[in-house]
């Protein structure tokens, strides 16, 4: 009911709850979360491992479904939706930014970008231009037919955004997405990212460098499955 | 996902790990391949036998008298074989009972003959060839046609004349580059004078009279008979169908008459008409047709099983692939009809390869053996078919296990 007042909220949950059963045990990687995070907000989320932080990450992404309590995205509640509309969410809702790229390694950059459009039932022709306008975006126009391994570590990851923003997503979510990267290239895709977000892209990444965490706005630290700390920093502090 | 997009992706795959495909394919290729060339000789056969065998060899409103059965026609006890061996020989006596027996009869024709391991000319010679012994009428019965020279005649008979007609390949075999008329032609220390060349005829059975030479029987019987007198096909050509069975039925009699058989004993002679060789065919064609889809379905069900392994090894190298699909927005019916577009574009493939070597195969076959081939469109569209089927089936449980995973586990799979 609380929910209903804040509906401007991009994601709202309410008591978010995981819990996995191993064996005879069970495991309570989430303990009741409650979040906001607004449109267009830049949001880094951080702990140490086994706080349940990739818990919470798969849980936004729709890649799995909490145990108890309540997730709205975009005003829809998700808690309890099945197989194929949770798939509907990620392919429109969610672009994913992996630690390991995740690219197709056979395939090109242009069709590795093509993926997501595929499964939104786009036609070749409508799909190949959206992909070589999102490579642009991340300046990699004249690398769309390299496979991955003929790009560097930082090209590969640029990549991968571009496939995670072709479908306009309404949230850009990167699990340690300079994990892989040493740092000077690491701090190339942040500048992506902080372009991005200077467009008006929400996102919201995972991380346990305090360095990279730096660029965002938010900091939210988990613990034990709980939220530990919130940490807002003004754009100055945050270095804009 | 739409249709072509999977077909393409498929073929991708197939295309990347084409060793791997290959081999994957093995089974489905051996299964169609044997499906195909097989039926291919059967059809082949079969309008072979419908055709030209029953016509033009044994001839229409035709039966012959011989000792005993030549063909098989079905389930024959071996004590019945064992008592057809004892019937007596033929001899020219019962050509007369015959003859006697058939006023009515369009044509009347008698033969013996031997099979010769060669036949020279000059220097050259040709090794396999059949020698026939034949009455005035037997060319006429048969429906040889001479090609050139001249066929026997009532004289060669009478006066036992060393004369010989010889097929076309014995011809070709002597006598390349000139004619073999008027030419010596020698076997078993005798020496005949070709009077005329049959027409080639080819084929299967056709083959067999190619390389053939008739003589008069009349010499035969004085030349080359191992004993005096005997006969070994007497045949009756009656004028139309509805004769057949009664003069078959007085034929019976007038021997049975002459061997003086008692009532309820058995014949001691053998009529055979072109329905049994047809039915002895059809038998043969029967069990063909019931073993082949036993052998293929049994190289398919092994086929389908390989295809199965490769695909679900497929999906466990790919788990992180699929993880990536799903978090991308694929739904399960995505990701089963990609592996099930996979493991069909897979097993179709194998069933166009099979069909190419199978054709091959019956191709030279046809080439180098008499067998003749045919092709049937029915057996092609088959062939595609089980190769979906096979396709489908064998692809089902990977590509379910494939939908079901769980994209979290999955993407974090290494």
């Amino acid at each position: 009911m609380a929910i209903n007042g804040q509906r401007d909220g991009m994601i709202l949950t309410r008591g978010l709850t995981k819990e996995y059963v191993m064996g005879a045990e069970t495991v309570r990687a989430l303990r009741g979360v409650d979040l906001r995070i607004d449109r267009n907000e830049y949001v880094a989320i951080m702990g140490p491992s086994g706080s349940g932080k990739s818990t919470l990450m798969n849980l936004i992404g729709c890649l799995d479904t909490p145990t108890a309590g309540e997730y709205v995205l975009n005003g829809q509640a998700v808690q309890d939706l099945d197989d194929d509309e949770l798939a509907r969410i990620r392919n429109r809702e969610i672009g994913f930014v992996f630690q390991t790229f995740n690219l197709l390694p056979r395939a090109t950059a242009l069709h590795n970008v093509e993926l997501p459009l595929i499964y939104a039932g786009m036609s070749a022709k409508e799909r190949q231009r959206r992909a070589a306008e999102a490579l642009e975006k991340v300046a990699l126009a004249d690398r769309m037919d390299h496979k991955p391994n003929e790009l560097s570590g930082g090209q590969r990851q640029r990549v991968a955004i571009a496939r995670a923003l072709v479908n306009e997503p309404s949230i850009l979510l990167a699990d340690e997405p300079t994990g892989n990267l040493d740092s000077s290239t690491s701090a190339e895709i942040m500048t992506v990212f902080d372009a991005l977000h200077a467009s008006g892209q929400t996102i919201i990444m995972v991380t346990h460098e305090a360095d990279i965490a730096a660029h965002s706005h938010r900091e939210i630290t988990l613990v034990d499955g709980m939220i530990s700390a919130e940490h807002v920093k003004t754009p100055v502090a945050a270095g804009l | 996902m739409r249709f072509w997009e999977g077909i393409r992706l498929a073929l991708t795959q197939v295309w990347t790990h084409k060793l791997k495909s290959f081999f994957s394919l093995v089974g489905v290729i051996i299964g169609i391949t044997f499906l195909i060339a097989v039926i291919t000789i059967v059809e082949g056969m079969n309008r072979y036998v419908r055709e030209d065998f029953a016509g033009s060899i044994f001839g229409v409103n035709t039966f012959t008298v011989v000792q005993r059965s030549q063909v098989n026609t079905g389930p024959q006890s071996s004590e019945q074989r064992r008592r057809e061996a004892r019937n007596p020989d033929l001899v020219l006596h019962d050509v007369e009972v015959v003859r006697a027996a058939t006023p009515g009869a369009k044509q009347f024709a008698y033969m013996t003959d031997r099979f010769l391991s060669e036949v020279r000319s000059g220097g050259e010679r040709r090794p396999n060839v059949r020698l026939i012994g034949g009455s005035e009428d037997y060319q006429e019965i048969q429906g040889w046609k001479v090609e050139s020279g001249r066929g026997l005649t009532p004289l060669d008979q009478r006066r036992a004349l060393k004369v010989a007609v010889i097929g076309s390949a014995i011809a070709e075999r002597l006598f390349p580059t000139t004619s073999p008329l008027d030419k010596p032609i020698r076997f078993r220390g005798q020496q005949f004078t070709i009077v005329g060349v049959f027409e080639k005829q080819g084929g299967f059975i056709g083959n067999i009279r190619d390389a053939s030479v008739l003589i008069p029987f009349s010499t035969y019987n004085q030349t080359m008979a191992e004993r005096r007198e005997e006969v070994e096909e007497i045949l009756v050509k009656v004028n139309v169908a509805a004769e057949m069975e009664p003069t078959i039925a007085e034929v019976e009699g007038a021997l049975r008459a002459d061997r003086q058989l008692r009532p309820g004993e058995d014949n001691n002679f053998w009529i055979q008409t072109s329905n049994d060789l047809l039915s002895a065919w059809n038998t043969i064609n029967r069990i063909l047709m019931t073993a082949i889809p036993g052998l293929v379905s049994v190289s398919l069900v092994v086929g389908g099983i390989v295809i199965m392994n490769i695909m679900l090894l497929s999906v466990t190298d790919r788990t992180r692939e699929i993880g990536l699909r799903k978090s991308l927005g694929a739904r399960r019916r995505d990701i089963m009809f990609q592996f099930l577009t996979e493991a069909s574009t897979l097993s179709i493939l194998g069933a166009a390869l099979g069909i190419l070597v199978g054709l091959g195969l019956a191709r030279v076959v046809e080439e180098f053996t008499p067998l003749p081939a045919s092709v049937s469109g029915i057996s092609l569209v088959i062939a595609l078919a089980l190769g979906l089927v096979v396709g489908i089936s064998s692809g089902l449980y990977p590509a379910y296990r494939a939908a079901r995973l769980d994209p979290i586990e999955a993407l974090r799979y290494e």
